[in-house]
């Protein structure tokens, strides 16, 4: 076992870097934040896939490799496999970890209930804004996936769904 | 028609259960003397409204800091009375009882405030207290929604909290 | 006295949830890097480094408060110490030591022979001026000031500038004690 430091490094090292990219350096351009913040993931899923497989054969097709990622990869990540794989065999994948790690002390305002029309407006604002500010989190763990697969040679895009907390679905779109 | 002192208020609440439900409320504040949390139980007479509520039991905990420090028969770290102290200065108090209630209260050095109001009959309750701290460590300051500073809105605490004031006796 | 705590990290350590080192290392590798991209200007990437540590300081200093039991942070020396001793070994896994205090105990220098976030770091020449581990400097002051405690917090030795340790400077400037928040007519 190589070394080690508390997770709480890490966790508070992903929240502070997407409020840094969210709340002050782009505060209020998303769309300019949310790419710088899914390439620090993805340099770090290179970097990281590099090390984990320079004593591995090379991976013969797609479906090795995404189950490298399933397995081994992240439970380096997060000491434990992805959950459920889904594919349509055209070349999208779904992972599904049943428990995400870095959402499971992500929690939303209870608050979001009751109330006349206009506060129903102000209510639906804030949860999107809520929603947005979870799916900013995301970002990394997409850019990780697509990182580490773009160093085994297989471009893709990936997206992450979460609409039952603390699970949370990765979708990898390869490229043909 | 009440009259005043009327047989309808007992003066000693019944004896607490020890299935728990003995806690009536909880209060939160940060260093600044910011209301994070105000969540309650059992509190079936309410006469003030929230803000002055809160700040009324923020002053009751500062100025019985200062007292109590002020009366210590054995620190010499007694501090000025109304002067601010820096948290953990001098001795400091857990808890009081009333005939009707108990408070207890803890402070980290980094001046958070936890006030549990229960049952006066409940037991010592430092390290509920401490537990409780442990579970806004958890789950406020380590969500990544949360803002440092601004009232605590995180469902997984909440559900938390009570359950596990619940078990309280 | 009554104990202030533990005296060393170990024990804690050994119970917190951890993680992998090289996830934490190449991840701050790659946010420098980015902010590098994205400032230009290695001062301004020196700034939010700082900024970044006293936000996460200001947070975790709570968590190193429940789990170390600490009960008490009055006194800036003892402070120091616990900090260098309990927390640094709490996070990173490493002890850091104090020395260089100045006459009147105001001022210290925390030492870090090994520091986990410059694994397997090496500072190309378009580098020069930027302070690589700021970040940790920026925890420091930040979870210092959590407990009324206002310092100044410098590099003095940096491994990736050449020097044979990580020295941090740590400079007491005040001590704000808690103030009543309400105005009497409020």
């Amino acid at each position: 076992m190589g070394r080690e430091v508390s997770e709480s490094c890490v966790d508070s090292l992903l929240t502070e870097m997407v409020s840094s990219y969210c709340n002050r350096l782009y505060a209020n351009k998303p769309e300019l934040a949310a790419p710088r913040i899914e390439a620090i993931g993805y340099q770090v899923g290179h970097q990281l896939s590099e090390r984990y497989t320079m004593e591995r054969p090379r991976f013969s097709d797609h479906l090795e490799a995404i189950k490298f990622i399933c397995k081994d990869f992240w439970s380096e990540l997060f000491k434990k496999q992805i959950d459920n794989l889904k594919t349509n065999h055209r070349g999208t994948f779904v992972l599904q970890d049943n428990k995400f790690r870095w959402l499971s002390h992500m929690s939303v305002d209870p608050s979001s209930e009751n109330g006349s029309t206009v506060e129903d407006n102000s209510v639906a604002a804030g949860e999107s804004k809520a929603t947005q500010a979870t799916s900013m989190h995301l970002y990394f763990p997409c850019g990780i996936i697509r990182g580490a697969l773009s160093n085994l040679g297989i471009p893709c895009a990936v997206s992450a769904d979460i609409s039952n907390l603390p699970a949370c679905s990765f979708v990898i779109r390869i490229k043909a | 028609m009440q009259f005043f002192g009327g047989s309808e208020i007992s003066p000693s609440p019944p004896a607490p259960t020890a299935t728990g439900n003995n806690a009536h409320m909880i209060y939160v504040f940060n260093r600044n003397g910011v209301c994070l949390l105000y969540r309650e139980w059992n509190r079936p007479l309410r006469t003030l409204n929230s803000q002055q509520d809160h700040k009324l039991m923020f002053g009751l905990l500062f100025s019985l800091k200062s007292l109590t420090a002020k009366m210590d028969p054995i620190g010499a770290d007694k501090g000025n009375l109304g002067v601010p102290q820096l948290p953990g200065q001098g001795c400091s108090f857990h808890s009081f009882r009333t005939n009707t209630y108990k408070l207890s209260f803890m402070e980290s050095p980094s001046g958070v405030k936890i006030i549990l109001v229960t049952h006066p009959r409940t037991s010592d309750l430092r390290e509920s207290l401490k537990y409780i701290y442990n579970l806004y460590v958890e789950y406020v300051v380590k969500n990544p929604l949360y803002t440092p500073g601004s009232p605590i809105r995180c469902e997984l605490f909440n559900t938390t909290l009570d359950q596990y004031v619940r078990g309280i006796a | 006295m009554a104990p202030v705590g533990p005296r060393s990290g170990d024990a804690i350590f050994a119970n917190v949830e951890r993680v992998n080192a090289e996830l934490f290392t190449l991840t701050y590798g790659a946010i420098v890097r980015q902010l590098l991209t994205d400032l230009e200007e290695v001062e301004e990437v020196n700034k939010q480094l700082d900024q970044m540590g006293y936000n996460i300081g200001i947070r975790l200093i709570d968590e190193f408060l429940a789990k170390s039991n600490v009960s008490r942070c009055v006194d800036f020396k003892e402070t120091a110490e616990v900090i260098a001793k309990v927390g640094f070994k709490m996070f990173l896994g490493v002890t850091a030591s104090v020395t260089n205090w100045d006459a009147d105990g105001t001022c210290c220098s925390i030492v870090l022979e090994d520091n986990p976030l410059v694994d397997f770091v090496e500072l190309p020449d378009t580098c020069q001026g930027l302070y690589y581990c700021n970040i940790l400097s920026g925890v420091i002051r930040g979870a210092l000031e959590m407990v009324s405690m206002k310092t100044e917090v410098t590099w003095a030795k940096d491994m990736l500038r050449g020097d044979d340790v990580f020295e941090l400077q740590v400079k007491l400037l005040k001590q704000v004690p808690e103030e009543y928040p309400y105005k009497d007519d409020e």
